[in-house]
């Protein structure tokens, strides 16, 4: 009996079985390379608000605090959106008759709310504190960048559970004096492992990774 | 059922102490098969979710279809979601912290002080007020569910005239046109029928209204007091005060506007503590099983009649002027004398507890034997009544003027006389005969229906006003929310029909305190009257109280009464449903499905009959009977109720209703039907006739059983301090740590942990009505009850000892216990469930995957898997009721109890901003917070000052299932008694 397959056969069948493994395999990086790309995650991705806000203008060259508007990051859950009425506090008085700030205008008058769209948005299952992270030492361009020098504002970490994990586990990496947390142009200084372990150890931060720290 | 279920004969002999031996159900006292196989499935009949058969490749094409889809869904970009900010933002208001208010709930007209969890203007949770003396900072099942009734998005939404939808204007220019027709005849014809009213605001108003319109009248109709609405005096006990204590068929531990007072009173006179070991005693006679019975250290059981019978004898015995001594009745009740002479010896320190459940003259007598026992001043005092009631203003006397044709217009103020009146008075017939009818109300209900004018009321949650509490004290309501769906306040109409209107409810209230408590310094205490919830120091003075009747005449009575009854065949007994009430929270899913405290039964009511005359007429439960009374009859399934006085036949109120919403409607029968003015709580000549149906009710006691370990441990006070409270162990003490392959956690910060006192905790279901408010547990329906799938956290877990006609009753709430060594965590392919820092076991949803096979490994059956989408996703006005502190959650995910996590956060983000520790009183637990009897403690077991650390450091602290070795982290404090000596062991020998 003749055989039924020539001598190559043994090769391209060792060939196909380490192309699939291949295949799998570069599907597999693919994937994961999918979900965690900006494209998915939305990084640098700065939404349509109903007003073009700019941090650039009123964070990096006016210089008002993050506090003014987000007055609620260092009590509650919430950093706080400024009501209407805290837009209109300046420009009631400045570019009154800016077509760009009509909205925030009809806003007041009608009593009906902006709806600006969130840049960083959690899972519902997640529940995040702003008010005991801006107290242990973490500054907000830490997670939400260089806002003074953006334009739009965009969002700038993927919000991946290892993302938050990354700092979890090691909070003296990026802990910064409580006194630098709303300082928008802060820079790390060159010994931050000095400096956050003796953070760390001064303000009593928990290297907090269990499930319950953000989920219940 | 089997035959064998139906008629079971008791097991084994109760024994005193520890070797007791605890049973469920009549199922789990025969040991049936079915009741083996139920316990050996947790989730019975579960694999038969695919009806038909699935094969073996079907199964594996889903299998991997859905691993594929699961996957894909990694894929998709989270939509974009709107941050919507204030426009002005209202004072105090920051986004992401709840507010509290003081404001007041009412319970059958009288007030119970409530603190509203508000999160940016949605109240989401009840508490109760520690200011206030109806509450003592507890709040029951029916408050806490009084936030979904808020929401329910049946209430009735519209002014209807005539079943149309019409105009609040088109309704207060009729009014205007019909008052100026009353104004000649100084409003002859015109009525108004409420239910009782405490609000002095209120009935101010009613009072201008009277003397605007002399020849009008006032009516009040409740079915739940009839009689006790209309007295003029109140009687005001002093639980705290007594050491002997005798509930004659009264509930006073459940039923009423102080339910909450007087449970934590009664409960602060027996916390046994090794230091500590005294106790009050409570004997209870009833005539079917209630939470007063079950938490008596001695309780019998007698039909109605001989129970007033054994009150004539009772007071014969305690030497009640003018009584015979000579009585025997009821015959074989050698116990009486030994009762008698226990309150002798308690001068002063004893009482007796009645209600209108027993007859005006057994009444007196109860009155004739407080007097004697020294209690009226001491332990009892009579108050002019909180809610004052109109003079001759029955609904027997609204009834006849209608009759009468005398009733031209008839203003009805929340209440539901259609549904709720005797059956006798025919009330749909006359109602129909009234030319204007106007009815203001929470739903469209059946009066409602009837009426030319429907008015939607606004809920106390959403209204400004006030009310007196059973002790007379003042408070405030105050509204967290814009009346959602329109709603007005009785308050608004009386104005509208006293023509005071153009003024708010705010204003009004306002403006009566500051006629009725006039002062300089009057803004400063209404400041503080808000805040508080409370008018400090305004509690009713103590009255005279009714006259004594002659103990005499009314023993002659009852004496007389007794030769002439006809031997009855049956007696049928009323009560309120201890969830629905009358019937007006039917629409309340969450009260609903509430596992009621002694039955369990959850979605229905039933006919509930003793086993030995379940087994005289060889009825079984879930079978349908007829009952027939007085011609009128109703279809009812039956269920067997250890504990249940013989011959007789209890119906409670609440169900059977034809117009209260999506959830209530057509759910059981009304037993309002059977119900006739001349006796409106129990009756004789009662005919049942058994029929072949079956109804399938929904019962929760044999669900997520622990097999056949003894999970209560109780001894006698005697015992308790015999042993110095080392009350023996009931199922193999585990020694303290055995070896574990699990490993040992380090806890540097919190350690978590509870204890729970079963001789506290009373099986009032309030603690798991919290936990559903607090944790967002979805409602799931009869079907699903029946298939074992309730989905509450907490349940209360009902166990008898002893005699199944009157056994003991023993509750132990019961939710995940958070193992140190927890079985559910080792098996979870997932690592959905794990274990934290401080010690609590998690659920982690989002990893969940639906595998169930930590519940199957779950000794305590504890964890509740969400088969179907029980949660309602698209009613809008449900979302606003939700905590936003904790995730809904899906099908297909388990859950359980997280020791109220977000409670814990709450404490922990606190305690951080402020750079501080969490102290030992920051973290307190829905079921905890709302406990009337404070059962429940709940603290960090690395705080030395914690209260939990105490109670777990007595004697007759024990671990459930010890000997498992899971080191569960909430143990219970041993239930003890305190029966008296010589009855203990003369029932000991008998039984």
């Amino acid at each position: 009996m003749p055989q039924l397959f020539p001598p190559v056969a043994n090769v391209l069948a060792r060939w196909s079985l380490a192309a699939l493994l291949v295949f799998l395999g570069a599907g597999a990086w693919a994937w994961t390379a999918f979900t965690r790309s900006d494209y998915l995650t939305r990084v640098n991705h700065a939404p349509a608000q109903p007003v073009p806000f700019s941090h650039q203008h009123h964070v990096g060259r006016i210089g008002i605090d993050c506090r003014y508007c987000h007055a609620s990051v260092a009590d509650s859950a919430f950093a706080g959106l400024p009501p209407t009425h805290t837009c209109m506090s300046c420009h009631s008085q400045l570019w009154r008759d800016a077509p760009m700030l009509d909205p925030v205008r009809r806003s007041l008058a009608a009593g009906v709310p902006l709806r600006w769209i969130r840049v960083y948005d959690l899972p519902d299952f997640v529940y995040f504190d702003h008010s005991v992270h801006v107290r242990q030492g973490i500054g907000c361009t830490t997670c939400h960048g260089p806002v003074g020098e953006m334009p739009l504002t965009r969002k700038v970490a993927d919000l991946s559970m290892r993302w938050c994990l990354n700092c979890h586990a090691k909070p003296e990496r990026y802990v910064r004096p409580r006194e630098e947390v709303f300082n928008p142009d802060y820079t790390p200084p060159a010994d931050q492992q000095a400096l956050g372990a003796r953070l760390v150890r001064e303000y009593g931060i928990q290297r907090r990774i269990d499930c319950s720290t953000c989920h219940r | 059922m089997t035959a064998a279920e139906a008629h079971p004969a008791p097991r084994r002999p109760p024994t005193s102490m520890h070797g007791r031996d605890n049973w469920t159900s009549l199922a789990d006292l025969a040991r049936s098969p079915e009741f083996r196989d139920r316990i050996e499935r947790e989730f019975p009949r579960h694999a038969a979710l695919w009806e038909s058969g699935l094969d073996r490749r079907r199964f594996l094409e889903l299998a991997a279809a859905s691993l594929a889809l699961g996957g894909l869904s990694a894929c998709v970009q989270q939509p974009p979601e709107p941050i919507v900010p204030y426009v002005i933002q209202p004072e105090l208001v920051t986004p992401g912290i709840p507010l509290y208010f003081a404001t007041t709930l009412l319970r059958d007209g009288l007030g119970i002080g409530a603190i509203a969890e508000s999160h940016e203007g949605r109240p989401t949770k009840i508490e109760g007020n520690p200011n206030h003396p109806a509450s003592l900072g507890a709040a029951d099942a029916i408050m806490q569910a009084e936030i979904l009734t808020l929401y329910d998005p049946d209430r009735a939404a519209t002014v209807l005239r005539e079943g149309r939808i019409a105009a609040w204007a088109d309704f207060t220019a009729w009014l205007h046109g019909e008052s100026a027709a009353w104004r000649p005849s100084a409003g002859r014809g015109l009525r108004l029928l409420t239910g009782p009213i405490s609000s002095p605001s209120l009935l101010a108003l009613i009072a201008r209204w009277l003397e605007q319109f002399p020849a009008a009248r006032w009516h009040v109709h409740s079915p739940l007091r009839p009689a006790a609405a209309l007295e003029p005096f109140a009687p005001l006990y002093h639980v705290e005060r007594a050491e002997r204590i005798v509930a004659l068929d009264c509930d006073f531990l459940l039923n009423g506007p102080a339910s909450l007072a007087h449970a934590r009173r009664f409960i602060d006179g027996r916390r046994v503590r090794a230091d500590r070991p005294r106790m009050n005693r409570l004997y209870a006679l009833e005539s079917r099983p209630t939470l007063t019975g079950a938490n008596a250290d001695q309780h019998w059981t007698l039909p109605p009649p001989a129970l007033e019978l054994a009150v004539a004898r009772l007071a014969a015995l305690v030497g009640v002027p003018g009584a015979a001594p000579a009585l025997d009745w009821p015959a074989g009740a050698d116990w009486l004398p030994i009762v008698a002479r226990d309150l002798l010896d308690h001068p002063a320190r004893s009482l007796i507890v009645a209600d209108e459940r027993l007859s005006p003259e057994a009444r007196a007598l109860c009155n004739a034997i407080n007097q004697r026992l020294g209690a009226a001043g001491a332990t009892l005092d009579w108050i002019p009544n909180p809610a004052p009631p109109p003079e001759d203003g029955s609904l027997a006397a609204l009834a006849e003027a209608m009759r009468a044709g005398e009733v031209d217009t008839l203003f009805i103020l929340d209440c539901n006389p259609v549904h709720t009146s005797p059956a006798d008075f025919n009330f749909a017939d006359l109602l129909r005969r009234v030319r204007r009818r106007v009815c203001l109300g929470l739903y469209h209900d059946e009066t409602a229906a009837l009426c030319h004018w429907h008015i939607p009321r606004a809920h106390e949650l959403e209204s400004w006003g006030d009310a007196r509490a059973f002790d007379g004290t003042i408070s405030t309501i105050q509204p967290l929310i814009a009346p959602l769906y329109g709603g007005r306040t009785p308050l608004e109409l009386l104005a509208l029909m006293t023509g005071e209107n153009g003024m708010s409810d705010y204003d009004r209230v306002r403006a009566h305190w500051a006629a009725a408590a006039p002062g300089a310094d009057f803004d400063a205490r209404w400041r503080r009257w808000l805040h508080d919830g409370v008018f400090e120091g305004t509690a009713l003075p103590a009255a005279a109280g009714p006259a004594p009747a002659d103990p005499a005449a009314a023993l002659a009575a009852l004496d007389r009464r007794r030769a002439d009854a006809v031997p009855a065949r049956l007696h049928l007994l009323f009560e309120p449903d201890p969830a629905l009430l009358d019937g007006r929270y039917a629409n309340n899913g969450w009260l609903m499905e509430l596992p009621r405290p002694i039955t369990k039964l959850t979605w229905d009511n039933a006919a509930l009959i003793a086993p030995a005359t379940a087994r005289r007429l060889g009825l079984a439960s879930r079978q349908v009977v007829e009952l027939t009374l007085r011609g009128r009859s109703l279809r009812v399934p039956v269920w067997i109720v250890p504990g249940h006085a013989a011959d007789c036949v209890t119906l409670p109120f609440g169900f059977g209703r034809e117009r209260a919403g999506r959830v209530g409607d057509g759910v059981g029968v009304d037993a309002y039907r059977l119900r006739f003015a001349d006796t409106p709580w129990w009756t004789a000549g009662l005919e049942l006739t058994p029929t072949n149906e079956r109804y399938p009710l929904a019962c929760t006691q044999d669900h997520f059983r622990m097999h056949e370990r003894a999970p209560v441990r109780e001894a006698t006070l005697a015992e308790f301090i015999q042993t110095r409270g080392e009350i023996a162990p009931g199922h193999g003490d585990p020694p303290a740590q055995e070896p574990s392959l699990l490993p040992e956690f380090p806890y540097d910060g919190c350690k978590w942990g509870m204890a729970i006192d079963l001789t506290a905790c009373i099986g009032c279901n309030a603690c798991v009505a919290a936990c559903q408010a607090e944790n967002n547990i979805p409602v799931v329906g009869r079907e699903q009850v029946a298939l074992g799938r309730e989905m509450h956290w907490l349940r209360i877990d009902r166990y008898y000892t002893g005699d199944l006609h009157q056994p003991d009753t023993a509750f132990q709430p019961l939710a995940c216990v958070h193992c140190e060594h927890a079985p559910c965590e080792v098996v979870c392919p997932v690592a959905a469930t794990v274990h934290d820092a401080e010690g609590l076991n998690l659920m982690v949803y989002n990893r969940c995957i639906g595998t169930r096979y930590c519940s199957n490994n779950c000794p305590y059956k504890v964890r509740r898997f969400n088969f179907l989408q029980y949660t309602d996703r698209v009613t809008e006005s449900l979302k606003l009721m939700r905590n936003p502190e904790v995730t809904v959650r899906n099908r297909g995910v388990m859950e359980k109890c997280t020791y109220c996590i977000q409670r814990i956060s709450r404490a922990r983000h606190a305690a951080l901003r402020e750079g501080r520790a969490i102290g030992a009183d920051d973290v307190h637990t829905a079921c905890q917070a709302a406990c009337p009897t404070r059962a429940i403690t709940f603290g960090d077991l690395n705080h030395p000052g914690a209260e939990v650390n105490q109670w777990k450091a007595e004697p007759h602290n024990y671990d459930l299932l010890g000997d498992l070795n899971t080191r569960p982290r909430t143990s219970y404090l041993a239930r003890i008694r305190n029966p008296h000596d010589e009855l203990d062991a003369d029932r000991s020998q008998s039984g």
